[in-house]
């Protein structure tokens, strides 16, 4: 009996710990791409950037984050009380979540899951529940326009994503990303974007628009429609409520770069055996944490150069692009995946 | 279905062409404008035409101001003062002589106006201060602010054309 209260204390304690890294991690990283993302649109509009707070300016974003932290916590008159402060809370879990399954390294996941593709598609899906409720509860007529678009656009590019995921998923025979990563072991050319021609590109190349449209950035960001409506559907927010939200959206980003890394980019394998690959061990970890982190770093780069090169689609537009084009591409490449797998593929 | 194919194509290529225009501007072949103010001043240009400033006469050790009061009249803000120092009557000199700057629209006016043209253009901007009394210059500091004249030339008649 002992022994097993002891088993259950060990276990809890490694949960625990396992989610204080990750919530840490994701916070850091946070800080980061939001620096990242200020410096790159600086550089391409001929600009420095921030550069005052602290070296190079990399306190600027820990300053933001205290400032916010700092900041009056307004709840409009008329708002749903409850529902106007659950809502962050409902869209920052679940970006939070997506991180348990993600192979950050060989041995580095936070909890192999056997359905890991189908449970990030899930639970990306939930923070559509809190888009809703956080423009219902704001007793504004902008926020419930704002939230309506958010939900219709997150739940119209939800298909293709998935359409998209299936695909590696099919021609690996796994949902667990460990194993997908472990199967493109190698040179970069065992990769699965250098494999199974055409419909592996194809899937990507849906993968990342429908990602794009997924995580509001621009050329898809309806959603944070300044132009249109005030702010979309957290313009009634402020402070800390507010700072979950963009926290989200940031940690939502740096999600898709870890997903098309793993499915498509040989998650944290290194690109040529010679760099890494004959290591076993800690040191592996170590390594493949790096190529990971690497793949995500240039992926993350590419988001932000598109973010600061594109103009924003009309919201029709958005949605012929989802309907019309990439769900029946979609399926057509699906039906062309499984051929390839059940008669082409060798085993 | 051509129709379409030609869309997919054309959208395609103008995205490639709009990432190649940000990516040219990423690279080194556009270097960064921004110029970093407090440690970088800016290149003023040779015309610049600052706030009015009372610059000192060498020989003399003051500025050529007579007291006159021909920019104070002139002043659109009414914001130059000035006052005769009449213990000497053949030396005219102000006595008191103030412009308060927080109100000035550099016109140019009082430097237009000037007979001896001893009210001069500053060539500095960093006008900033923390009360309403710091916005208002004295004749001390105007002379600060002017710095020195060049020396005169040697007249070479006596038709020496000093108030140019």
């Amino acid at each position: 009996m002992n022994q097993i209260l002891i088993d259950l204390a060990l276990e809890l304690g490694k949960l625990i710990a396992i989610a204080i890294v990750v919530l840490v991690f994701m916070l850091v990283a946070v800080l980061y791409l939001v620096l990242k993302l200020r410096w790159v649109i600086a550089r391409i509009q001929s600009r420095l950037g921030p550069n005052r707070t602290g070296p190079w300016g990399v306190a600027q974003t820990v300053a933001d984050a205290l400032k916010l932290f700092q900041k009056e916590d307004i709840i409009p008159k008329g708002a749903d009380k409850w529902l106007f402060t659950i809502a962050p809370a409902l869209v920052f879990i679940p970006s939070y979540l997506v991180y348990v399954v993600i192979p950050f390294g060989a041995g580095l996941t936070a909890q192999s899951l056997n359905v890991g593709v189908m449970y990030i598609s899930a639970i990306s899906s939930i923070s559509v529940i809190g888009i809703i409720v956080g423009g219902w509860a704001s007793n504004n007529k902008w926020s419930l326009l704002g939230a309506f678009r958010g939900a219709s656009q997150l739940i119209s590019y939800e298909v293709p994503i998935i359409l998209a995921l299936v695909v590696p998923v099919l021609v690996n025979g796994s949902l667990d990303l460990n194993i997908i990563v472990e199967n493109q072991a190698g040179g970069f050319w065992h990769w699965n974007l250098f494999t199974g021609f055409p419909m592996l590109q194809l899937a990507f190349l849906m993968l990342v628009i429908a990602g794009f449209a997924e995580i509001n950035v621009t050329p898809f960001d309806i959603m944070e429609a300044e132009s249109e409506l005030v702010a979309g559907f957290n313009t009634e927010y402020s402070g800390m409520k507010f700072a979950l939200f963009f926290l989200a959206e940031f940690a939502e980003s740096f999600t898709l770069a870890a997903i098309i890394t793993t499915l498509f980019l040989g998650g944290y394998q290194p690109p040529l055996h010679i760099l890494g690959g004959q290591l076993t061990g800690i040191a592996f970890s170590a390594v493949s944490l790096f190529w990971f982190m690497a793949k995500c770093w240039v992926l993350v780069v590419f988001i932000m150069w598109v973010r600061s090169t594109l103009p924003r689609v009309r919201v029709d537009q958005l949605m012929n692009l989802s309907w019309k084009a990439l769900i029946p591409t979609g399926l057509v490449n699906l039906l062309l995946t499984g051929a390839y797998v059940v008669f082409w593929m060798h085993k | 279905m051509s129709t379409i194919l030609n869309d997919i194509k054309n959208s395609f290529v103008s995205i490639i062409k709009g990432l190649k225009v940000t990516a040219v501007n990423w690279s080194v072949l556009r270097p960064c404008v921004t110029e970093l103010y407090p440690e970088q001043k800016p290149q003023l240009p040779e015309a610049y035409r600052g706030m009015p400033t009372l610059p000192v006469r060498p020989e003399t050790g003051r500025s050529d101001c007579i007291a006159c009061g021909a920019c104070a009249r002139m002043c659109p803000e009414q914001i130059i003062t000035v006052e005769v120092d009449k213990t000497d009557p053949k030396d005219r000199k102000p006595a008191k002589f103030t412009i308060d700057i927080s109100r000035c629209m550099f016109c140019g006016l009082c430097m237009e106006v000037c007979p001896k043209g001893c009210l001069k253009p500053a060539r500095t901007f960093e006008l900033a201060c923390l009360s309403r009394e710091g916005m208002i210059y004295d004749l001390e500091k105007l002379n600060k602010l002017g710095g020195e004249l060049p020396p005169l030339p040697e007249p070479d008649d006596e038709k020496s054309s000093s108030n140019k």
